[in-house]
């Protein structure tokens, strides 16, 4: 205990004092001085807004109130809470998120119990042990923002409000008197900017390593496919312009319609719905060819371990394996930008034979629900005799009968919804068109299934990549042929080929168009300088997702190699080193001779010759002493006459005040011999 | 660690570090590595540096951070690590930076009694450059004093330490130290800048000596142009004081008459050992109380120590005098 105590900072010795040290000078180890108040309550303010978005309101009007109630005391207009308020108020918060809905052990119970006991740490705060918790609560309230989304935008927020806690924690050491709010902020700035090299080379080279145990995550709050869909589900997801995911290809990017993102295989039809369950590892790797497609793809955070991928795709991240039902697949829930390499097989088609399990999984429907599609689809398949003749004469129909395609459909109510669409309604969204399809192909006893994912995007002309958005979010069917293996249909396609060849927004009606959000960029893709603002954002965006966002194990070892050719222990020992070295060293040279005063005068330079030699005799200059002053103190000691030093010191004063005495010139030569001299003599007088 | 004066805000904290130094061999070490001195500039010989408390507390926080960036493998919050991480790293060279350089001087003391405080002043003086913040002062049992040095290039800070005995006094080594600007780390010395402060005994005050008791009637006449006593009327002559004017015979007739005044004292105090009884520190203690008391008084008075000799008078220079020697006597 003691010897802890001896490394201890006043700050952190618990903070009940005797009366001795609650007054005077020695009260400042333990106040918190009032700017740092300030500084606190301005940090908090900035670091509980952005959890505006995660958090229910209630706990932000208790960080409100507490603020209020903080500033108050810091205006000295009320008291401290009683302790049986605080007791209240704690109570109630912790009530509070337990009764609000989200899962105790839910990332956002954790934020909100976090952000509470931040504002409530506020009212009670009084030592600097005190300050020193909320100021460490901040950071934590900083990163877990982090948790819930990353963007570039947050990232250059929340390192302002980093530097505002660093403020508060820079003025707890300043003394009291002098420290202002400014001097603080300005060292906090200059910190953090120093900062920034070492957290780079850290970043780069701290190794990255797959996560130690699960996590509780965020809650409903992402938007995206989900593994169970019903007619209506996809058609919601267009409401969404948020970004779903971005992709970067090597080569050439495929024309619109080729870009079907795979992302489930719904083969399980319960409820009325479709259900994506398959999980299982595919049995075999087929080997990539140079002639294949090879792309990139950043995936927005979607809570899920399903991953976005064009048809026929394997990856070689570690993370991600292939399904039996031929689609990629992350070991762990993507929680953040994550970022994989794929590549797809133009010659493998995948056939293969079907087992039975799998037969009679991918043709099960509920026999009782439909009987009019089913007996169309026993029919159609009995007229047309093969799956493919089949196909064509669903498309056929689809296109020859007026069906339409609308994002706003007619509900279908109950068990027969599908046939409530092909025979009633007609009017639909792309998962009515699949489901109905799959359903008659299952119905006449052939493999089919759903597939849900994304198709098209835009190709932002700054970058060259592809943005894929919520609203490309798009369901289409694959059966399966003996021959061909699975084959995908997209009976969308049929009703409405401008959404597979140009986008939604081409395939809407004016009346469906104008129920898209008001901002969404393909409403606004037509107005040229917004659009152009949106993909620059985009762009820088990008970038940020590719550098830093998506940094992880994989990149970090891509990233590494190319840096240091190979990676070894060792080679990162060096890297660490070297850069640490780099970053610090350059906050040394910084701090320690950034500041070196600049080309003195040399007369200034010759007096201080004199005077560090005179110190060694015993005649130390007082720093608030006049050059002219210390010479005659100095000869007064010694017992030299005005009169002998007189001319010296004139001389002395005449130059040092002059700013243009050149380095070389003879009056400084001149004086500088008698300062020499003079020298002397006084040496001589102090040995005497 | 108990029967230590915890006096000060940081008295647990400055009483075991006096313990540890307090350990011969690290006393002796550190005589080597910082020998006494009146004027020591700060180097890197002799400044340490270490986290405190709070900086560790700092590090756990890192830690968690990175045990949920991993966990959630989020590179942003990786990111906020690695800046806390950086701005510790940052902050050593910061702190130690703060101490660097300085120059530490005596620059004065001023006596005081036993058991009460003594003045020491310190001069700290800072190179050109950047300005040095929160930087603490003081002795194991005094109260640690900040300062400041931003505009100013130079400042002396007035400490005050209990003096336990009468004599030459040298408080020990004074501890340096700066927990700026984090209050992570904390950069100290200790530096020995070969103090001696004068302390007087602490006084007993008693009656004055009866032998030496002074009546009027034996008063010596000392200044007859004193204020005390009543003395003669006579004639104004210019340059008499005007308020012993006698105005009211001047109404009278037109000539000034002044009163005239003299002082008298009562006879010489001499102060000497054998006068006051009790062994010699109570005797030091109760002729320094009489010192005292006779100062108050206005009273004239000497110092008798059989080695020395202080011939009566009066006023604060000369009880200073025969104070030093109170202190000292016996012990040089």
């Amino acid at each position: 205990m003691a010897s802890a105590e001896a490394v201890g900072n006043p700050g952190m010795t618990p903070a009940a004092g005797t009366a001795e040290e609650a007054s005077g000078a020695i009260g400042i180890a333990h106040q918190i001085p009032r700017n740092t108040l300030a500084l606190l309550m301005m940090a908090q303010v900035a670091v509980i807004a952005p959890y505006l978005q995660q958090l229910s309101v209630w706990i932000i009007a208790v960080g409100l109130f507490c603020g209020l109630w903080r500033t108050n005391v810091y205006l000295g207009r009320w008291d401290y809470p009683k302790r049986w308020l605080k007791a209240v108020l704690v109570v109630a918060c912790l009530g509070g998120v337990a009764i609000s809905g989200v899962g105790a052990f839910s990332l956002e119970a954790m934020a909100s119990l976090l952000v509470s006991m931040f504002a409530l740490k506020l009212i009670e705060m009084k030592s600097r042990r005190d300050a020193y918790v909320v100021i460490f609560l901040g950071y934590f309230a900083i990163a877990i923002q982090f948790l819930f989304e990353q963007q570039l935008l947050l990232a250059i927020y929340q390192l302002v409000a980093f530097t505002l806690v660093t403020a508060a924690m820079v003025s707890l050491n300043q003394l009291q008197a002098t420290a202002r709010s400014w001097p603080s902020l300005k060292l906090a700035s200059l910190l953090v900017l120093q900062a920034v090299p070492l957290t780079l080379v850290m970043f780069m080279l701290f190794p990255r390593i797959a996560p130690l145990w699960t996590v509780p995550l965020p809650g409903s709050s992402v938007t995206g496919l989900s593994d169970v869909v019903k007619p209506g589900d996809i058609a919601n997801l267009t409401q969404s312009d948020e970004l779903a995911f971005r992709v970067v290809v090597d080569g050439q990017m495929p024309p619109p319609s080729h870009r079907y993102w795979r992302g489930l295989v719904f083969s399980d039809f319960e409820d009325g719905g479709w259900k994506a369950r398959e999980r299982r590892r595919a049995r075999d790797y087929p080997m990539p060819r140079s002639t294949d497609l090879r792309y990139e793809v950043l995936l927005e955070p979607t809570m899920q371990t399903w991953l976005y991928a064009l048809e026929n795709s394997t990856s070689e991240h570690s993370n991600v394996y292939l399904t039996l039902d031929g689609r990629l697949e992350s070991k762990d829930p993507i929680m953040s930008v994550f970022r994989y390499r794929a590549v797809q097989h133009q010659a493998d088609r995948r056939g293969g034979q079907l087992s039975e399990s799998e037969r009679i999984r991918e043709t099960s429907i509920d026999p009782d629900a439909n009987p009019r599609l089913q007996a169309l689809g026993k029919a159609l398949l009995a007229e047309h005799g093969s799956p493919m003749a089949m196909t064509r004469a669903i498309l056929m129909q689809i296109r020859e009968q007026p069906f339409s395609y609308t994002l706003s459909p007619p509900l279908y109510p109950g068990r027969d919804s599908f046939d409530g669409f092909w025979f009633d309604g007609r009017a639909g969204f792309c998962e009515h068109y699949a489901s109905a399809f799959v359903y008659m192909m299952r119905s006449a006893g052939i493999p089919a299934r759903l597939v849900g994912g994304y198709l098209g995007g835009e190709v932002n002309q700054v970058s060259g990549y592809l943005m894929v958005r919520q609203y490309d979010a798009h369901a289409w069917a694959e059966f399966y042929d003996p021959q061909l293996g699975w084959f995908r249909v997209d009976p969308t396609a049929a009703v409405a080929p401008e959404r597979v060849e140009q986008g939604l927004t081409a395939a809407l009606s004016s009346s469906d168009l104008a129920s898209l959000p008001l901002l969404s960029s393909a409403r606004i893709g037509d107005w040229d300088l917004a659009g152009d603002v949106l993909r620059w954002m985009d762009s820088i965006e990008h970038r940020w997702n590719l550098w830093v966002v998506g940094y992880d194990s994989n990149v970090q070892y891509r990233f590494l190699s190319d840096l240091l050719g190979e990676v070894t222990a060792a080679r990162i020992g060096v890297a660490v080193l070297i850069g640490g070295g780099i970053g610090l060293g350059l906050v040394a040279v910084v701090i320690f001779w950034g500041r070196r005063p600049a080309n003195r005068h040399p007369v200034e330079r010759a007096f201080r010759r004199f005077s560090n030699a005179l110190a060694g005799y015993g005649y130390a200059k007082e720093p608030e002493e006049s050059p002219a002053a210390f010479v005659r103190r100095v000869a007064g000691q010694v017992g030299l006459t005005e009169a002998q030093v007189g001319p010296i010191i004139a001389e002395l004063d005449t130059l040092l005040y002059n700013p243009g005495v050149a380095s070389g010139g003879r009056e400084l030569r001149a004086l500088r011999s008698q300062l020499r001299r003079l020298q002397f003599r006084l040496a001589f007088g102090a040995a005497r | 660690m108990a029967d230590l004066p915890l006096t000060g805000n940081l008295g647990s904290a400055r009483a075991s570090s006096r313990e540890i130094f307090a350990g011969k061999r690290f006393s002796r070490w550190l005589d080597r590595r910082i020998p006494p001195k009146n004027r020591i500039t700060l180097t890197q010989k002799n400044v340490f540096i270490f986290p405190t408390k709070t900086g560790f507390a700092f590090g756990v926080l890192i830690g968690l951070l990175i045990l949920g960036a991993i966990n959630y493998q989020a590179s942003l919050v990786y990111g906020v690590a690695f800046l806390l991480g950086s701005l510790f790293l940052v902050t050593i060279l910061y702190t130690f930076r703060n101490l660097a350089g300085l120059t530490l001087e005596l620059s004065g003391t001023r006596p005081g009694f036993v058991d009460e405080d003594v003045e020491i002043s310190i001069r700290i003086t800072r190179p050109k450059g950047r300005a040095r913040e929160g930087i603490q002062l003081g002795w194991p049992e005094g109260i640690m004093q900040w300062a400041e040095l931003s505009e100013l290039a130079s400042d002396v800070v007035r400490l005050y330490v209990r003096a336990p005995a009468r004599g030459y006094f040298n408080p020990g080594r004074l501890l340096v130290e700066t927990y700026f600007p984090l209050g992570l780390l904390r950069a100290w010395t200790w530096v020995d800048l070969d103090v001696r402060a004068l302390v007087y005994p602490k006084p007993i005050f008693g009656e004055y000596p009866r032998s030496v008791s002074g009546h009027r009637d034996e008063g010596q006449l000392i200044d007859p142009l004193g204020s005390d006593d009543f003395n003669d009327i006579k004639a104004y002559r210019p340059g008499d004081p005007i308020r012993n004017i006698i105005w009211r015979s001047y109404a009278r007739s037109d000539e000034l008459m002044v009163k005239e005044y003299a002082s008298y004292v009562e006879p010489r105090l001499w102060l000497s050992l054998e006068t006051v009884e009790g062994k010699l520190e109570e005797k030091v203690s109760r002729l320094t109380g009489l010192a005292l008391k006779a100062t108050r008084e206005e009273r004239e008075f000497g110092l008798d120590l059989g080695t020395t000799r202080i011939s009566p008078s009066r006023g604060e220079s000369h009880l200073e005098q025969v104070l030093k020697e109170l202190a000292l006597h016996g012990l040089r």
